[in-house]
């Protein structure tokens, strides 16, 4: 989708190193400096939950870590915000489709 | 304006007695609740309620409020997801053979009631709760219609139901002092001035009933002890039963909603008897010393976020037993109030039988030997399986 | 266990300021941002800041942001503490720190806030869609990350904030469908910036509010229709609008958990955002020993943040005895004063006038 920025007139865009985070298994690069959210997002991905009760689709919305809109299941850990964790090489990223459960 | 009754105090106390005896044909009742319904020790209590006490009046008196719990629904018509009850049981845990004897034989006197508690070896623990870290742990007992109702819309349903019958409710309404004449209460002065009548007053106040009893010249031994509880973040339903002991102190358990609510006693606890003393800041002594005691029995919880922690009153007495029905000094004055941390879960029964009291009916459950006179009588009631 | 004279949250540029100035004077410092890098918003602006020379004016955000916290972290006094969030605070001036996996007891003797805000919400239809987001997560994609989330928006809100980022997304290479303002008239933005995105076809439709989005997971369209003076949506004038994201620029709300965990007054003044602590003119909240700057006292914009995280740094260091500030505090005072003679302060203005006058309401 190429949903990074690669030119732009004031900002020069410093990517860190290349890493390899899994989406749903799904190999996904990304770069240090992301964070999980920013890097599905350039990836194309925009739905990140679910609602617990209506099961409705949920993605990014204040990005700053106040709104709890991007929970998602980081390395197994589940009511992660995606939006202030930063990836990883190797890094698991999936859905989470409720609550939060024990593997 | 003259009332038949005037209740002071929007706690489970205050609205569940309203309502009983508004069913009973009581006349006029007015409730007067100083901020709102819940505002006090039943909207930071922790929601749990269960029948596995160790004195024959405590057995009895929560066997019967679970059952008044179990058909609440139908009785003040609603349902029970908004009761929030869950029966998941409660899952007492023994850390010595000494707590393991005690705990079964507070199990012959719930057997003797009716109840049907289970008394579980460590292996039959892990088994049924693999969840559950059972190092130290020497046997439990568990009994399967203990667990969790929401204090919130417990009360609420209580409030919604009374009103139905005609019960009038005043939040936002400080009682100032209580009034009396020759010996007889005559009503209540309001902190705006203004005054209320009433031939009977009942004062369900819990930590502040000791300041309003006070201003007709009665001392009830009866004081505010400031208990922490913090709540997480829900997860999908991990964990059954309220894990509680009694020698550790510690109680955590799931709630419908998901979240895990759990508290455990202060190391120091504070007793105040005046409100102007009463403080409910958190500390962070309780959050660290919470959150390490439940790690180790629940060692999944590490990976669940701590949401809120807050403080509240436990409305303690000499015995930890209520202090309820009439004081012989003042005719027409009643209490019930001094639950010692388990008010919520006395309040539907005790509102059942001080009600029947009220009304001269004959009670199911005598609630005579907790009169709020015994103390000047030395004569105690003994509870051995409480919390802190 | 991290004992220190002063403990700042948040290190956007009142956190930075309030840091620098308390260090400055001799105290220590520790700075905690839940980020893994200082600046907070300022590093989302790309614009040159208006304002006072001293506090940057001249100077893009992001080129500030990195000449404050370079400056922070060359300071010895300063100690910083990236990734952690302060989750828990007690009246006895013990903190709790927490990151994904680790937590740290803090002890302070002054605290100053400096947490900023939150974004507001509006209701319209299927408002939790995937593509409606807060115009601050906008930016700080695109301008923090290098990442477009999408590639035709409609902004609702002509604010400073909507108007800025619609100039934003055109220099990114996005479409900006128009920006919609339910008012009928320009909200706060400066007249040269709103002009500006005018001149480069981008409509402004005021009067005219959000019904609803729609799409098939995330935002596909968006639909909006005038209202009348009740700020009733008008049957007949909806008007459809093909974008894949509507980035919300509604306003601001500071973010004041952590004074009402500590007893602080808040009091609520709308000119200010809503509630907020109240404070004295170096940010001492009613909680002596506890300071406020920046949004989190009252939503203004990054130069009056800076000013104001400088005077209440300033005043914190004097208060615990390290040297004497309060001239530097008068004249900090005074440059905060002839920044805020713009018309555009005014409503500030009012709101801190009605906030302190609630001290004994």
């Amino acid at each position: 989708m190429g949903r990074r920025i690669t030119v732009h007139p004031v900002i020069e865009f410093q990517k860190g190193a290349q890493v390899t985070i899994f989406y749903e298994g799904k190999p996904l690069p990304a770069y240090d400096g992301d964070t999980v959210a920013s890097a599905l997002i350039a990836n194309g991905i925009d739905v990140f939950r679910q609602s617990v009760n209506l099961h409705r689709p949920r993605g990014l919305f204040c990005a700053i870590g106040n709104c709890s809109s991007c929970l998602m299941i980081i390395d197994g850990v589940p009511n992660t915000r995606a939006c202030i964790t930063s990836v990883h090489e190797g890094m698991t990223v999936e859905q989470q489709l409720n609550k939060g459960m024990m593997p | 304006m003259t009332y038949d009754i005037i209740i002071v105090g929007g706690g489970i106390q205050g609205v569940a007695t309203a309502y009983e005896l508004a069913k009973r044909g009581a006349g006029k009742i007015l409730l007067l609740e100083k901020t709102f319904l819940t505002g006090g020790s039943t909207g930071s209590c922790a929601a749990g309620i269960r029948a596995q006490f160790g004195s024959p009046f405590n057995v009895k008196l929560m066997a019967r409020s679970l059952e008044i719990f179990e058909n609440m629904a139908k009785e003040l018509e609603c349902d029970n997801d908004y009761l929030e009850l869950w029966q998941g049981g409660y899952l007492v845990l023994a850390y010595s053979e000494a707590e393991f004897e005690g705990l079964k034989r507070n199990v012959e006197v719930q057997h003797t009631y009716g109840l049907k508690t289970n008394v579980l070896s460590v292996e039959e623990v892990k088994k049924a709760f693999p969840r559950v870290n059972v190092e130290g742990v020497y046997g439990a007992t568990y009994h399967d219609r203990d667990g969790h109702a929401d204090p919130f819309h417990v009360t609420f349903a209580y409030a919604e139901a009374g009103k139905r019958l005609g019960v009038e409710i005043r939040e936002w309404t400080p009682v100032d002092t209580l009034l009396t004449e020759n010996g007889k209460i005559t009503g209540v002065r309001l902190q705006d001035g203004s005054s209320v009548y009433a031939e009977r007053v009942l004062v369900c106040a819990g930590a502040w009933t000791t300041s309003l009893l006070k201003t007709v010249g009665i001392d009830l031994p009866l004081w505010g002890e400031k208990h922490e509880i913090l709540i997480t973040e829900p997860w999908e339903r991990l964990l059954g039963p309220m894990v509680i002991s009694f020698s550790r102190g510690y109680y955590i358990q799931q709630r419908p909603h998901g979240s895990f609510i759990m508290g455990i006693p202060p190391e120091d606890p504070r007793h105040w008897y005046r409100p102007d003393e009463f403080d409910f800041s958190s500390s962070i002594d309780f959050l660290l010393r919470m959150s390490s005691e439940a790690t180790n029995v629940l060692p999944f919880l590490k990976g669940v976020n701590v949401v809120r922690q807050w403080a509240g009153l436990y409305e303690m007495t000499p015995d930890h037993h209520h202090a309820i029905g009439p004081l012989e000094d003042i005719s027409g004055l009643w209490v019930a109030a001094g639950g010692s941390g388990h008010g919520f879960m006395f309040g539907p029964v005790m509102a059942e039988q001080l009600s029947k009291w009220m009304m001269g009916e004959p009670m199911d459950i005598d609630l005579r030997p907790l009169s709020p006179d015994r103390f000047k009588k030395g004569a105690l009631v003994i509870e051995p399986a409480v919390v802190g | 266990m991290i004992e220190t004279d002063v403990l700042v949250i948040g290190g956007g540029p009142a956190g930075m300021n309030a840091a620098l100035a308390s260090a400055q004077s001799g105290a220590h410092v520790l700075l905690v941002d839940k980020f893994q890098h200082l600046g907070g918003q300022l590093v989302k602006q790309t614009h040159k800041f208006f304002g006072w020379a001293e506090k940057g004016a001249g100077t893009r955000g992001f080129n500030l942001a990195k000449r404050l916290s370079e400056d922070v972290m060359n300071n010895d006094n300063v100690q910083i503490l990236l990734g952690y969030e302060v989750v828990g605070a007690y009246r006895d001036g013990t903190y709790l720190a927490a990151s994904w996996s680790d937590h740290i007891t803090i002890k302070a003797k002054k605290l100053i806030v400096c947490t900023g805000a939150a974004e507001r919400m509006i209701l319209f239809e299927n408002n939790d869609m995937p593509g409606v987001m807060g115009a601050g997560a906008v930016q700080t994609l695109m301008n923090e990350y290098g990442v477009l989330p999408a590639e035709r928006f409609l902004i609702v809100g002509s604010g400073n904030v909507g108007v800025i980022l619609a100039y934003q997304l055109l220099q990114a290479g996005a479409t900006v469908d128009a920006i919609v303002d339910v008012l009928p008239k320009l909200g706060g933005a400066y007249w040269v910036h709103a002009a500006k995105v005018q001149r480069l076809g981008v409509p402004l439709l005021l009067g005219r509010t959000v019904l609803g989005v729609y799409g098939n997971s995330r935002v596909e369209s968006a639909i909006t229709a005038k209202v009348d003076e009740k700020m009733q949506p008008i049957p007949g004038t909806e008007k459809r609008h093909d974008v894949d994201a509507v980035a919300l620029a509604v306003g601001l709300m500071p973010l004041t958990d952590i004074f009402q965990m500590m007893g602080v007054k808040t009091v609520y003044v709308p000119e200010l955002g809503g509630f907020v602590p109240w404070h004295d003119e170096c940010g001492r909240t009613t909680n002596k020993d506890i300071f406020v700057a920046g949004d989190a006292g009252g939503i203004e914009e990054a130069t009056t943040a800076s000013i104001g995280g400088t005077i209440a740094g300033l005043a914190a260091a004097n208060d615990l005895g390290y040297q004497d500030n309060m001239q530097a505090v008068k004249d900090n005072l005074e440059a905060l004063s002839i920044f805020r003679t713009s018309s555009l302060s005014k409503k500030v203005l009012e709101g801190i006038e009605r906030m302190r006058g609630e001290l004994n309401a």
